[in-house]
Order: C-alpha cells, then sequence, then structure tokens
C-alpha cells in the first residue's frame, strides 16, 4: 500500500506542477466561455449594426404597402414596380441591400418568394425574417379576401404554450425538464471525457515508461501491480482535481447565470415592471435553474470514479504492450466501442430514460458509467436498479484490474515484436 | 550481510529456454563477475534475482530466504537498458527512488544530495534530467542503484558511456563498496574489467553456466599456457607457427604477439622459432590465458558441442 501511494504521490505531483496542467485547468474554462461569448457577441452584432433598404418587387401588386409597415429600424422594405433587371443593377451599385420578387401566383397559395442580396445565404437569421413578413402578409390578406369572421381569425392567431414537468416523489420538480436534460448530457460527457481523456494519459504514461526503460528499475523496486494502481490512482487524483476545478467553475457560472440573464434582458419587454426582481424576470421568461437532488450528484462521482478506473486500467494494459502510441489504435478499439456506443445512444436515453435500450445500457458494465448518470439525472431510476448497475461496474473493475495487471506485468518487459490482441491473452496465463 | 544463491534456475518463455538449471553464488565482501555472450540469458537471470519475474522452476535465495518484495528493499540494480524520467528534476527522481526502496522521504533527500556530492554533481539537484548530457544521467542512474544502502547490488555494464576519468570515479565507489562488505553482481562484455574487479565469476551462455568459481581458479584450471611476446623485426615467423598447428595467435600487432599453445607445446619452441627470425626479443614471458581468451574459446567449444556444462 506504502509504495502505491508514493507511485501516486509522484505521479499525481509531477502532472500537477506543470504548466500544461495549470493552462488547461484554468484557462480550459475561460477559453471555452471566451470563444462561445465571442460567437454569441458576433451573431448579435451581425443582427443589430446592418440597416437594410429592401426593393420589393411585388407582382400581385396588393401586397407592398402591408410589407412597407413590416419596416423597422433595421430594415427598410420599398414597395416598386421597375423591371428585375433596374433592380438587380440597383443592388449591384449598392442602392439597395437587396429585393424581393413576390409572383402573382402568390396570393393563390403557389410560387416562390425569391430573394436577392449579394450575401447570399440561406438559414440566416434575417432571411427567416424576411420568409415571415412576406407569408404573414400573403396570410393575412387571403384570409381577409375570404372574408373569414372573426372568431375563426381568432383560432388560428391562438397559440398554445406548452411546458414539460418532471414528477418525482417529493412531487412536482418545477421546471423545466429541458434543462434537465442538459445536465444529463453535461454529466454523461463529463464522464465520457474522464474515460477516454485521462484513460489516454494513463496509457501514455505507461508507453513512455517503457519507451524511456525506467519502467524496469521501477519494477525492481515495487510489483507491476502497485506501479498500474499507483499510477491510475494518481492520474486520476489530477483528474478528480481538474474536474473539481471545472465544476467550481461552472457553479459560480450557473449561481451568477440568473444575473447575467436578467442583466441583458429589459423588464419591459417581458410586461413587468422597470423595478422587477431577477427571480420574476426568469420566471416571465420561463426559466428556472433546476435544482438537483444530492443524490445525484453522489451516483455521478461514483460511477465517474469506478468507470475511470475501469477504462485506465485496461487503457494501462495496452500501453504496456506497444512501444509507441501509434501502435496502440487496433488494440484500442475494442475499449473504444461500448464508449462510443454510450454517446451515440445518449441522446436516446435522454429522450426515453425508461426504454428497454437505456435500461440496459445503464446496467451493462461497460457503458453504465455514461448511461446510468445520464438516466438519474434525467428521471426516477430505482434505487435496486441503480445500486445493481454499480455493483456489476465495481465487480467488473475488479476482474479488469487484475486482467489487466497480468497483461502489464508481462508488457511492460516486452520489447519488439508487435503485440496482437492474442499475445495479450496469453500472457495473462503466464506464471 | 547477505549471500545471494541461485539454485538450479529455468525460466521459459512459450518453446524458447532462456535460462536452464543455472547456480550460482555470490558472497558478501566480493564481486562476482556475470558473462556470458549476447542473449546467453544474463538478464533474464537478473530479472528474477531482482524478483522482477518469477523462475518456472527452482529459487533464487537471499540469506537462504526466498526474493520478494522483502528483497527488493535491500537490492540495488542498475539495468544495462538505461532509462529515467526525462521531466522530472534530479532532486525528485533521487528522492521518488529512495523513498520506493523504503526511504522515508527526508533520508531520501539527505542521501541523494550526499551521493551527488559524491559525484561532483551536488548542483544537478534542481536539474531537469532531460537537460543533462548521456554521461551524468549514467551517474544519477548509479545513484539510483544504491541510494539506499542496499545489501546486494547488481550493475549490469556500469562503465557504458563514462570517460576514463568518470569511470575511476566509479570504480573507486564500485570498490568502496565492495569494501564495505556489500555483495556485488557486476555483469560485462568488458573483459579487463571483469578481470581488474571480480574475485569470482559465472559464465553463461545460452542458458547454461559453463564456468564457475573464483577467477583465479579458473584461469589456474587453463593452465599457464599463453606466451607473451614482444619482438624487434620481421614478425612472419608468426604465421609459420600458427601454420604448423602449434599455437593460436590470440593477439597480434607490430612488434607485439600473445600466442597461446596448443596440445602441449613446449613454450621454448616458440622462442626458438622467435630467436631465429627477429632482430630482438624484448620480452618473453608464459602467463595464465586472459579472460578474454578463456571466454572466447569456452563459447566456441560448446558452440562447437564439444564441452559439457560445468554442472
Amino acid at each position: 500500500m506504502r509504495r502505491i501511494w508514493i507511485v501516486a504521490k509522484n505521479e499525481f505531483l509531477k502532472r500537477v506542477v506543470s504548466k500544461w496542467f495549470v493552462f488547461t485547468t484554468l484557462l480550459g474554462p475561460i477559453a471555452l466561455v471566451l470563444l462561445f461569448g465571442t460567437i454569441g457577441y458576433m451573431t448579435v452584432q451581425s443582427m443589430e449594426g446592418v440597416t437594410k433598404t429592401i426593393a420589393v418587387l411585388d407582382r400581385t401588386g396588393r401586397l407592398g404597402d402591408a410589407i412597407a409597415m413590416e419596416s423597422d429600424e433595421q430594415v427598410t422594405f420599398v414597395p416598386m414596380s421597375i423591371p428585375e433587371d433596374s433592380a438587380r443593377r440597383a443592388v449591384l451599385e449598392e442602392r439597395f441591400g437587396g429585393y424581393l420578387v413576390i409572383p402573382d401566383s402568390a396570393l393563390r397559395g403557389v410560387g416562390e418568394i425569391m430573394y436577392y442580396s449579394m450575401e447570399g445565404g440561406l438559414g440566416s437569421i434575417f432571411n427567416r425574417r424576411l420568409d415571415n413578413v412576406v407569408n404573414r402578409a400573403v396570410e393575412d390578406l387571403r384570409l381577409a379576401d375570404a372574408q373569414v369572421s372573426p372568431e375563426v381569425l381568432a383560432i388560428l392567431e391562438s397559440d398554445l404554450g406548452f411546458s414539460s414537468v418532471k414528477l418525482t416523489r417529493e412531487g412536482e420538480e418545477a421546471g423545466n425538464a429541458e434543462l434537465y436534460a442538459v445536465v444529463g448530457f453535461v454529466m454523461g460527457f463529463l464522464i465520457y471525457i474522464a474515460m477516454l481523456v485521462y484513460g489516454s494519459v494513463v496509457m501514455q504514461g505507461v508507453i513512455e515508461e517503457k519507451l524511456s526503460r525506467v519502467v524496469e528499475v521501477v519494477v525492481s523496486s515495487v510489483r507491476p501491480f502497485e506501479l498500474l494502481m499507483g499510477k491510475v490512482l494518481g492520474i486520476g487524483a489530477m483528474g478528480l482535481v481538474q474536474m473539481v476545478v471545472w465544476a467550481g467553475l461552472m457553479a459560480a457560472g450557473t449561481f451568477g447565470a440568473g444575473a447575467i440573464i436578467t442583466f441583458f434582458v429589459s423588464p419591459a419587454n417581458l410586461g413587468l415592471a422597470a423595478d422587477a426582481t431577477d427571480d420574476q424576470v426568469l420566471a416571465a421568461m420561463d426559466l428556472q435553474i433546476p435544482s438537483i437532488g444530492p443524490d445525484v450528484f453522489v451516483w455521478f462521482v461514483l460511477f465517474f470514479l469506478v468507470g475511470y478506473l475501469l477504462y485506465a486500467s485496461l487503457f494501462a494494459a495496452i500501453g504496456s504492450a506497444v512501444e509507441q502510441q501509434q501502435d496502440a489504435q487496433g488494440l484500442m478499439l475494442p475499449i473504444m466501442l461500448p464508449i462510443i456506443l454510450s454517446i451515440i445512444f445518449m441522446q436516446g436515453v435522454v429522450e426515453n430514460p425508461g426504454s428497454t435500450l437505456a435500461v440496459v445500457l445503464s446496467l451493462v458494465p461497460f457503458t453504465s458509467p455514461i448511461s446510468m448518470v445520464v438516466r438519474v439525472a434525467v428521471t426516477e431510476v430505482p434505487l435496486w436498479e441503480t445500486a445493481l448497475s454499480f455493483v456489476l461496474l465495481f465487480a467488473t473493475f475488479l476482474g479488469s484490474v487484475w486482467l489487466a495487471a497480468r497483461i502489464y506485468r508481462v508488457g511492460i518487459l516486452m520489447y519488439g515484436k508487435k503485440a496482437s490482441l492474442k499475445d495479450l491473452a496469453r500472457w495473462i496465463r503466464y506464471a | 550481510m547477505p549471500e545471494l544463491r541461485v539454485d538450479r534456475i529455468t525460466k521459459r518463455f512459450g518453446r524458447l529456454t532462456a535460462v536452464d538449471d543455472v547456480s550460482f553464488e555470490a558472497r558478501p565482501g566480493r564481486i562476482l563477475g556475470l558473462l556470458g555472450p549476447n542473449g546467453a540469458g544474463k538478464t533474464t537471470s537478473i530479472r528474477m534475482i531482482t524478483y522482477i519475474t518469477v523462475p518456472d522452476e527452482g529459487q533464487v535465495l537471499l540469506d537462504g530466504r526466498p526474493v520478494g518484495p522483502w528483497s527488493q528493499l535491500v537490492m540495488g540494480y542498475l539495468p544495462e537498458e538505461r532509462g529515467l524520467y526525462k521531466k522530472m528534476k534530479v532532486g525528485e527522481q533521487l528522492t521518488f527512488f529512495g523513498e520506493l526502496k523504503g526511504l522515508s522521504r527526508s533520508r531520501a533527500v539527505e542521501r541523494a544530495k550526499y551521493w551527488l556530492g559524491r559525484f561532483e554533481a551536488a548542483d544537478w539537484y534542481g536539474r531537469k534530467t532531460e537537460e543533462l548530457s548521456k554521461g551524468m544521467q549514467q551517474k544519477v542512474q548509479f545513484i539510483t542503484a544504491i541510494l539506499h544502502d542496499p545489501k546486494l547490488v547488481i550493475l549490469d555494464e556500469p562503465f557504458g558511456g563514462l570517460d576514463p576519468i568518470n569511470a575511476e570515479l566509479l570504480q573507486d565507489v564500485i570498490m568502496e563498496l565492495k569494501e564495505e562488505g556489500r555483495t556485488i553482481l557486476f555483469a560485462s562484455h568488458r573483459m579487463e574489467q571483469v578481470e581488474q574487479l571480480c574475485d569470482d565469476i559465472a559464465l553463461i551462455a545460452k542458458g547454461r553456466v559453463l564456468l564457475e568459481g573464483s577467477l583465479r581458479d579458473v584461469k589456474r584450471s587453463f593452465g599457464r599456457n599463453t606466451v607473451v611476446l614482444d619482438f624487434e623485426g620481421d614478425d612472419s615467423f608468426l604465421d609459420r607457427l600458427e601454420g604448423t598447428g602449434s599455437v593460436r595467435v590470440a593477439t597480434r600487432s607490430r612488434s607485439h604477439a600473445e600466442l597461446q599453445l596448443l596440445d602441449g607445446v613446449a613454450p621454448r619452441l616458440v622462442l626458438e622459432s622467435a630467436l631465429s627470425a627477429v632482430e630482438q626479443v624484448t620480452r618473453f614471458e608464459l602467463v595464465e590465458p586472459p579472460l578474454r581468451d578463456i571466454f572466447v574459446s569456452v563459447v566456441q567449444d560448446q558452440a562447437a558441442g564439444r564441452t559439457q556444462p560445468a554442472r
């Protein structure tokens, strides 16, 4: 035990004090926030910054005024009856931002509205707005022509809101089910990262030790099993520190999220008094930061740890069998497969957490770390199911670490020949 | 101080028998030279002694007790394939290995500083290992093997890559370890060094022990059958002598030759033919064969199927 501790301490310290670690841990989230912030800012800018005048070539002759009424400080619609050639020239000479062509068949509900501009672009917010404005005008005019009664108009105008509420045994969980899905996704991805990224760090470390031949001196002092466990635990501790720092930053972010959102939204737009509190504003926006039960966090941490340990020990075994990273690819596939499957099916598990697929995925040890945590986050899972899944996972971990250690102790001293999965199986049986 | 006894160990890898019924002993206060051509099974034997692997048959005893995790704490091992953690600082590295060998942290730091001082390298303590030259890394690696005051020291080619000054420094330290009564295992291909340092030898080839015993006894058993000759003048008589099948020329340069007498040929035959051919004989001496010649002839005899193993 003492020697496992010494190895783990060494692995932990030599990584945590490195520039790389400080950089990724502290600057990682900041860089991410900056990136998203910049994207968001640019999007808003591109929408607000433009002022455009758009020529409307209305072939029906009856929509122009209605569309012109939709002009605001950004877009000015100018109905014109000029040939398309002149409109085109005007756009190319930049006298207009673009021109709309509404075919005369529009009022019969056929044909296509064309918008010509020098920007092009298909799905931009601006194009969708043009689409809305014109279609709305067409719809209104056709309804008026058909002399539809005000009652029917009222029916057409009506649009019911929709909310999904999560039921728990303690009562209704006030809040938005979508936000639980987000929590589920985030937790699932964190475990995915832990298993894959930290697992690769373990593998890398094993390969480096083997390549630099330092491993021979180390195993003349500790049992290979102690070296393996120390390495896995030390790197795991590093990962945990990184996760805790990120979680802390995230918690701080969530805590401040309400204030940040309300800062950007003026109460008047939501029909509230100007001195409305933050909570009122958030309630009016139908947004609530979900309250997550402590049991979800407990399961998250447990599955996170054991899931990491399971995969890290297997990655270490693979690392011991090769001499450079590239050679590891072929051996890694069988291990990567369950991880990739859990990510592919994550969406399905979030949407139908009670389906057979979701239950099976969350019980099978190799996929359960991600799938079970996602289920626990989005729905109520019976305790026995979660407990059974965890026991299975833990038993698998014990088995895998035993296997990994047997492969590892042979692999680290093998040089030259490229090992196949068959060789690995043979090594397990060595004395 | 302990006695190392390797007792009839065998190790197989699939169909290959790397070590086949090997036995030898190393005693406190003495240096045992472990010799053998490449691929003879030396490294495999050392790995079993250091409890990195275990034999399929037989056992390794240190002071009468089978080796195990306990014995790893009192052994120091310098493998032939050198390796250190490149990114770690020299001091951290030495402390880490010291702690693994059971030293407390403060004691490990103290010992690391002491030994760096002994190797005139005290200022390397805070330097990254990868910044050091190969020879410097070599010294650091040697320190990892002896930092914890091991009772059994295993050195595989310890002089490789060292300049003459550092080699002498290292040799002094090794002799000092011996004087302190430690048991030392010294594996090398450099026969002059083995001859200079070792008290006992064990020669392994193809997984078997071919020779074992004190260096003096081994040499004596081969008899005084080597003639060392220094001369001035025409050396064509050497070819004539070899042509008659009475000697084998082991070493030859412009005015120096070492000849192995074959099948009881009288030494004076060599002297007579030399005197009749050269201008001047400045040295004529009958000596025990150098270890290198013993090594070559024993290994070649085995390859030709002429000898039985020592046991």
